[in-house]
C-alpha cells in the first residue's frame, strides 16, 4: 500500500467491489445494433454470475442505470436479471440520472447497504444508443385516437380526412435526449460555453482527443480492456463474436482531427465529433457487497468505495459537474486531490475535461462557485484518464458511470494499490464522483 | 348429492366404501346433473382396462334409467389427467383378428351409450386425452379443454401399429373434416389445447382452475336450449376437402406419402386413411363396423406387436430416470463447441438447463448460437414456441472462451476431440477450478475408455459417459457408460438427465464401442467390403432401405465421416482383432480427404446426391484387389450386413455390455435406426429363427472368412430354441 488511509482500512460496512465485467463498447449502428439494452445487460449479468463462485441466491438486489430504456423493457434491470437466470425472488430496479445513471446504481447500493436493506448487490448500466427510437408526436397520436373512437363509416372517413403528412415527421430521441429542455442547449453547446469561460481553444481540444485515442489504443494493446471485457455474440443473427471496443482509433492523426468541422456552433464553435465522446452501445455489471460479506464468502475484492457525492450546478455549464462533486467525495474519503493516484474523468467533450482541469486549479472559481478557501489543486495530466476515455471508447449514457468505476478499479489493481477518483458530468447540470481504494 | 359406485348401484351411502381405483365414478346431483369421473383422484394415469370399460358400461346403463337426469359432465380423475387411452397390455394380448374386432365393437358400443342418452354430455379435459380417451370425448356432445400443460389431445394409435377402434376415425373425420383427421390420425400427432381448439377438436379452451365451472356452464347452456348437441356444420376448406373432387386429390396425396420412405412398412396409416374416407361415404354403423374390422386386422400384425414391444421398452427406459440417488441437474458446463458440443448445449438449453458452452474458437461459439437460433426461429414460425420462450432458450445458452467459476455447476461435460490425455487434463482442470464434489464429470466420448479418464482423479465415482448420437437434438438414444469406478449415483443422475432431455438412456459398461458403435462396426465394415467387391453403393444402400433402415450404410458413412469410422474401427480392432479388422476403404478414404459431408463429399457428393470424390478411391482399391467385380443379391447384402449385427448384439449381452435383451432392442432401434416395426434386433432374430441365423453365419464364414463365425452364445441360444 502506498499510503495509509485516514479511515479504518477494513470497515466491514464499506462497499467492496468484488468483480465486474462489461461488453465491448461499439459505435451505435455497429455490430451491437441488433441487441436491445436488455440483451446487453442480460449478457453482462449472466457472465458476471457465471464467472463468480457466488450462489446467485445471495444477491439481494440488481440495480442498473439506463437513460433511454425501451418502452417494452422500462425496468430493464428486472428484465435482464430474470433473463440472466437470477432467482425470481431477487428484486431489481432501474435508475436514471442521465450520464450518471451507471454511477448512481453504485451509489444506490451503498445507500441500501447503509440502510440495512441488503448486503450483496449487482450494479451497473446498459445503453443501446443504436435503438434510441424515432418518436411520433402528439399529432399522430391524436389522429389514431380520433380514428379509434370513430364508429360509423362517415365518422371514420372524417377522421381519416384530417390526416396531415406533417404528423409523420419523427422526433429523434437521441437528439432530444441530448438537449437540455430547461436551457434549450444541446450538450455540445454547453461544452462550447465551458471552453469560452476558460479560454480553451480548438488545438487543445484536438490534442486531448488525440491523446485519448493513443492512450486507449495503448491500453487495449496491453490487454487492460480485455481484463474487463467479455466477448459477446449479439442477436439477432449471432453471426460473429464481438470481442473488443470498436471506437478506438490507433491510426488517429492530429491533422485528421483538425480537418473536422464544428458540429454544434458551426460559425464560432470548436467542438467537433472528433473531440467529443462517441455515441455507443454497451453494458457494465459490477458485483458489490459489504467488505464483511466479501470476507465471509471468501471473495477477494478489487476495490473499496471510500466516498461518494453528487452535486448540481447551472445546466448551461453542466460539463463542470466533476469540479462540484469531487470535493465532497474527497472529504468523505478523508483525502485531498493530491492523494489521488488515478483520476477517471468522463470525456463527454475534450473542452469540458480541460475546463474541469482548469477549474480545479482556479482559486477564483473554487472560491466563488464552491465556497472553498482556494484552488483544489493541479491535476497531473499523467494521472488523468491513463487508459483514454469516452472520446475513444464511447459513452453509452447509462453504462458509462459503471465503466469508469470498473476501469479505475482495475487500474488501481494494476498499480498495486492507492486511491482513485471516478467522476463525470451529467446533462441537466449535475456531477458525480466516487473515491475508490484498491483492495 | 349421492355418491354411487357403479358396481353396486344400490349402495347409496357415500361413506360406506372408498371407490375402487380402476373404475369410473358416478355422482348424481340433486339438480339432475351427473358427474362421471373416469378414475379415482388417487390414480395418476387413467387407461381403459377391461374393468374400467365395464364399470363405465354399468354407470351409463344406470344413467339411462334416471328419469330426472338433465345432463352429464365427463371429467378426468383430477387435475392434469383425462384418459390416456386403452391399456396397452390389452392390445399386446390380442392375437386373433376376430377377438380384436369384438373388443373394438364392445368399447365403442359402451361409448355410444353417451350418444344415446337424451340429455347433453360435456367432456372437461384437463390432461392427456389420447386414443380411447379422445374417442370417448368424441362421443360427448361438447368438449371443453383447459390450458393445463399436461393437456395432449390426439389419436396416436398408428404409433402402435393399429388404427383407432372406438369410433375415432369416424367421429373425428365427421367433426373436423378430412384434412384435420388425416393430419391427426396418420401421423399420430398430439395437440396442445390451443391448436386443438383451432382445429375444432375441442369446442372451448379455458384456464385449468376454471375448467369444471366452465364445463358446467356450457352444460347448463345446452340444457337451457333444450337440444342435446350444439348444431355443427363444416365450413370452408374443411367442408370442401370432404367433397368428391377435392377428396380424391387429398386421398391421392396422402396415399403417395404413405408409400414413400419408411412409411411403406407400416400398414396401419393406410388402413386409417381408408377409414377416414369411409367416414364420409358410408352410413355411421357401417363405418364403425369397418373400423372394428380394421382394428382386428392391424392389431395382430407383427408390425403392431413389434411397436407395442418397443413401447414397453421405452417405458422401461424412462423408468431409469427415477433411480435412487439421482440428483437434479440445473447448471451445466459443456467443453468443446464442435458439432456435438454445440448440439448438446443447445439441447440442454432447450430443456431448461442453464448451459455454458466453452471453446477456444470464438467462431465455433458464434456458430453454436446461430445454429440454436436457426432451430428456434423454425419452431417459432411453426408456432411450437412463443417468441419469449425462444428468447429464454437462447438466454440459457452462454458461450465463452472462459470456463468461469465452476462452484455452481452440476454437470461438466466434454465433447472435445478424442484424445485421452486432453480429456484427462480438462477433467483435472475442472476439479482444480472448484467443481463441486456432487457434480457429474461426463464425457461424450465414442471410443475412449471412461475408466481411463477417471484414473487418478479425486472422486472418480462421478466420471460417467454420456454418449449422444449425431445430431444430438434429434437422435433419441443416450448411452450412459458406467466406468469401472463410476458409482450408482452418477449413473442414476446421468439417466435422469437423459430422460429429462427427452432421450432414452441405455446403461452400458465401459467396453470398446459401447453398444451401438460396436454393433455398427461389423455392419459398416461389411458394407465397405461389399463395395470393394464391386457392388454399387446405390445397390447396397437400396437393399438396406428395403430392409427398413432409415438410411443406407454408405450414406451413413458419409454422414459419420470416414475419419471417425477409421478411428472407431481401429479401437474396435484392438479389442476384437479376429473379427473386427477394418476394411481398408476407411483408411484410404481418410487419407484421400474424402471424409464425407464434412469435406467435399465421400461416396456421395457433398450435398448427399450424385457421386463424390470417394468413388475414385473405391475404383483404385477395386483394381488393386484384382478380382473381377461381382454384384451381390439384395438378400445376400442384407444377410451379410444384418446377421453379423445380430451376432454382435448377443455378444454384447453375453459380455455384459448391457444387462438385458431389452437394451439391445431399444438401443439399436434408437441408436442406429434398426427398423422399429421389427420390435428390435432380438425380436427380428427370433422371427428369422436363431438356428437359421447361425447356419447362415456358418455358411458366410466358410465363404468369406472367420469374421462371420457366430459366437458360442448365439449357438447355445439357437440350440435352446
Amino acid at each position: 500500500m502506498k499510503k495509509g488511509t485516514k479511515k479504518a482500512r477494513d470497515n466491514e460496512r464499506d462497499l467492496a467491489i468484488v468483480t465486474g465485467w462489461r461488453t465491448p463498447f461499439c459505435k451505435a449502428g455497429g455490430p451491437l445494433q441488433g441487441a436491445a439494452a436488455a440483451d446487453l445487460a442480460t449478457h453482462v449479468l449472466r457472465e458476471l454470475l457465471d464467472r463468480t463462485p457466488l450462489d446467485p441466491r445471495q444477491i439481494d438486489e440488481v440495480i442498473l442505470g439506463c437513460a433511454g430504456a425501451d418502452a417494452r423493457e422500462a425496468n430493464v434491470a428486472r428484465v435482464a436479471a430474470l433473463r440472466a437466470g437470477l432467482p425470481q425472488t431477487t428484486t431489481a430496479f432501474t435508475v436514471m440520472r442521465n450520464c450518471g445513471s451507471g454511477m448512481e446504481a453504485l451509489f444506490e447500493a451503498q445507500r441500501r447497504l447503509r440502510a440495512g436493506e441488503g448486503e450483496v448487490f449487482v450494479v451497473g448500466g446498459t445503453e443501446s444508443m443504436s435503438n434510441f427510437p424515432l418518436l411520433m408526436g402528439p399529432e399522430l397520436t391524436g389522429f389514431f385516437t380520433r380514428l379509434g373512437k370513430a364508429r360509423s363509416p362517415l365518422q371514420k372517413l372524417r377522421a381519416l380526412s384530417r390526416f396531415r403528412p406533417r404528423a409523420l415527421k419523427p422526433r429523434i430521441a437521441v437528439v432530444e435526449g441530448l438537449t437540455d429542455p430547461v436551457t434549450g442547449l444541446m450538450m455540445g453547446h454547453t461544452a462550447e460555453k465551458v471552453a469560452q469561460r476558460f479560454g480553451i481553444d480548438r488545438a487543445a481540444m484536438d490534442a486531448f482527443a488525440l491523446q485519448s485515442h493513443q492512450r486507449a489504443a495503448a491500453a487495449a494493446a496491453a490487454g487492460h480492456f480485455a481484463a474487463e471485457t467479455v466477448p459477446y455474440v449479439p442477436p439477432p443473427d449471432h453471426r460473429a463474436a464481438v470481442t473488443a471496443d470498436d471506437g478506438v482509433r490507433q491510426e488517429q492523426t492530429l491533422a485528421a482531427l483538425q480537418k473536422l468541422r464544428p458540429v454544434f456552433d458551426r460559425q464560432n464553435g470548436d467542438v467537433t465529433v472528433g473531440n467529443a465522446c462517441q455515441i455507443t452501445d454497451g453494458a457494465v455489471a459490477l458485483l458489490c457487497m459489504s467488505a464483511g460479506k466479501a470476507k465471509a464468502l471468501g471473495l477477494q475484492p478489487i476495490a473499496f468505495v471510500r466516498g461518494t457525492a453528487t452535486a448540481a450546478l447551472a445546466p448551461d455549464v453542466m460539463g463542470l459537474g466533476p469540479v462540484h462533486a469531487t470535493p465532497p467525495a474527497l472529504q468523505r474519503a478523508g483525502l485531498t486531490l493530491a492523494d489521488l493516484d488515478v483520476i477517471e474523468l468522463n470525456e463527454a467533450f475534450a473542452a469540458q475535461v480541460l475546463g474541469c482541469v482548469r477549474a480545479f486549479a482556479d482559486a477564483d472559481y473554487c472560491r466563488r462557485e464552491l465556497g472553498l478557501d482556494g484552488a483544489l489543486g493541479e491535476i497531473d495530466p499523467a494521472r488523468l484518464n491513463p487508459n483514454g476515455g469516452a472520446i475513444a471508447l464511447g459513452h453509452p449514457i447509462g453504462a458509462t458511470g459503471a465503466r469508469l468505476v470498473l476501469t479505475l478499479a482495475h487500474e488501481l489493481r494494476r498499480r498495486g494499490g492507492g486511491h482513485g477518483l471516478a467522476t463525470l458530468c451529467i446533462g441537466g447540470g449535475q456531477g458525480q464522483a466516487v473515491v475508490l481504494e484498491a483492495a | 348429492m349421492t355418491t354411487t359406485e357403479p358396481t353396486r348401484p344400490d349402495a347409496a351411502t357415500p361413506a360406506a366404501d372408498p371407490p375402487a381405483a380402476g373404475t369410473v365414478l358416478l355422482q348424481l346431483g340433486s339438480d339432475g346433473v351427473a358427474e362421471l369421473r373416469l378414475g379415482a383422484a388417487t390414480e395418476p394415469v387413467v387407461t381403459w382396462t377391461r374393468d374400467r370399460l365395464e364399470s363405465l358400461d354399468r354407470a351409463l346403463q344406470q344413467l339411462a334409467t334416471v328419469p330426472a337426469l338433465r345432463g352429464v359432465l365427463v371429467t378426468g380423475p383430477g387435475p392434469g389427467m383425462f384418459c390416456a387411452g386403452a391399456d396397452i397390455r390389452l392390445i399386446q394380448d390380442i392375437t386373433d383378428p376376430a377377438e380384436g374386432a369384438a373388443a373394438a365393437v364392445r368399447g365403442r358400443t359402451i361409448f355410444q351409450r353417451l350418444q344415446q342418452l337424451r340429455v347433453p354430455v360435456v367432456a372437461a379435459i384437463d390432461g392427456p386425452c389420447l386414443g380411447g380417451g379422445l374417442e370417448l370425448a368424441l362421443f360427448c356432445d361438447l368438449r371443453v379443454a383447459s390450458d393445463h400443460r399436461a393437456v395432449q389431445i390426439g389419436l396416436p394409435e398408428v404409433k402402435l401399429g393399429i388404427v383407432p377402434g372406438f369410433g375415432g376415425t369416424q367421429n373425428l373425420t365427421r367433426l373436423c373434416g378430412l384434412g384435420t383427421a388425416l393430419q391427426l390420425i396418420l401421423e399420430g400427432k398430439l395437440l396442445r389445447g390451443k391448436p386443438a381448439r383451432k382445429l375444432g377438436v375441442v369446442d372451448r379452451l379455458v384456464p385449468s382452475a376454471r375448467l369444471l365451472a366452465s364445463a358446467r356452464a356450457e352444460l347448463d347452456a345446452l340444457i337451457a336450449t333444450g337440444r342435446k348437441a350444439p348444431p355443427r356444420r363444416l365450413r370452408g376448406l374443411a367442408k370442401w376437402l370432404g367433397k368428391a373432387p377435392l377428396r380424391a386429390l387429398v386421398v391421392r396425396k396422402a396415399e403417395a406419402a404413405l408409400q414413400r420412405g419408411q412409411a411403406r412398412f407400416y400398414p396401419a396409416p393406410r388402413a386409417a386413411l381408408r377409414l377416414c374416407v369411409q367416414a364420409l361415404t358410408l352410413p355411421p354403423e357401417q363405418g364403425y363396423a369397418a373400423e372394428a374390422r380394421a382394428l382386428g386386422e392391424t392389431i395382430v400384425t407383427p408390425v403392431s406387436k413389434g411397436l407395442v414391444h418397443l413401447f414397453f421398452l421405452t417405458e422401461r427406459s424412462k423408468k431409469l430416470g427415477k433411480l435412487d440417488g439421482a440428483r437434479d441437474t440445473g447448471r451445466a458446463l459443456v467443453i468443446g463447441g464442435g458439432v456435438m458440443g454445440a448440439g448438446i448445449a443447445g439441447l440442454l438449453a432447450h430443456k431448461g438447463l442453464r448451459v455454458r458452452l466453452c471453446d477456444l474458437d470464438l467462431g465455433a461459439l458464434a456458430r453454436a448460437k446461430a445454429r440454436l437460433q436457426k432451430d428456434l426461429d423454425k419452431q417459432t414460425r411453426r408456432r411450437r414456441l412463443e417468441r419469449h420462450e425462444a428468447q429464454a432458450v437462447q438466454d440459457r445458452l452462454a458461450v465463452a472462451t472462459d470456463w468461469g467459476a465452476l462452484q455452481q455447476t452440476d454437470l461438466w461435460l466434454e465433447a472435445v476431440v478424442e484424445d485421452l490425455g486432453l480429456k484427462q487434463k480438462l477433467m483435472r482442470e475442472a476439479l482444480a477450478r472448484g467443481l463441486p464434489d456432487t457434480a457429474l464429470l461426463a464425457t461424450n466420448t465414442s471410443s475412449l475408455p471412461v475408466t481411463d479418464m477417471a484414473q487418478g482423479l479425486l472422486h472418480p465415482g462421478r466420471v460417467v459417459g454420456l454418449h449422444f448420437f449425431t445430431p444430438p437434438e434429434k437422435m433419441p438414444l443416450v448411452e450412459v457408460i458406467r466406468g469401472k469406478a463410476t458409482d450408482d449415483a452418477a449413473v442414476a443422475t446421468a439417466c435422469r438427465l437423459a430422460v429429462r432431455l427427452g432421450k432414452f438412456p441405455v446403461v452400458t459398461t465401459d467396453a470398446a464401442g459401447f453398444l451401438v458403435n460396436r454393433c455398427l462396426a461389423p455392419y459398416l465394415n461389411e458394407a465397405a467390403r461389399l463395395l470393394l467387391e464391386g457392388n454399387a453403393p446405390e445397390a447396397v444402400d437400396a437393399a438396406m432401405l428395403e430392409f427398413g433402415m432409415p438410411m443406407g450404410p454408405c450414406r451413413l458413412l458419409d454422414e459419420v465421416g470416414f475419419d471417425v469410422a477409421a478411428k472407431v474401427s481401429s479401437v474396435l480392432q484392438a479389442a476384437f482383432p479376429d473379427r473386427m479388422v477394418p476394411c481398408e476403404l476407411f483408411a484410404a478414404m481418410a487419407a484421400a480427404k474424402a471424409l464425407g459431408q464434412k469435406t467435399g463429399g465421400g461416396i456421395y457428393g457433398k450435398d448427399g446426391t450424385g457421386s463424390g470424390p470417394g468413388r475414385a478411391v473405391l475404383k483404385g482399391l477395386q483394381k488393386q484387389r484384382g478380382t473381377p467385380p461381382r454384384s451381390a443379391s439384395r438378400a445376400e447384402i442384407v444377410q451379410r450386413l444384418v446377421y453379423p449385427l445380430i451376432d454382435e448384439a448377443y455378444r454384447c449381452l453375453d459380455d455384459g455390455v448391457v444387462a438385458a435383451e431389452a437394451d439391445l432392442d431399444l438401443g439399436l432401434v434408437m441408436g442406429m435406426g434398426f427398423p422399429p416395426f421389427t420390435g428390435g434386433v432380438t425380436r427380428h432374430a427370433r422371427a428369422l429363427g436363431l438356428a437359421n441365423v447361425t447356419a447362415a453365419l456358418d455358411e458366410l464364414a466358410r465363404a468369406h472368412g472367420v469374421r462371420f463365425q457366430p459366437s458360442d452364445g448365439l449357438r447355445r441360444r439357437a440350440l435352446g430354441g
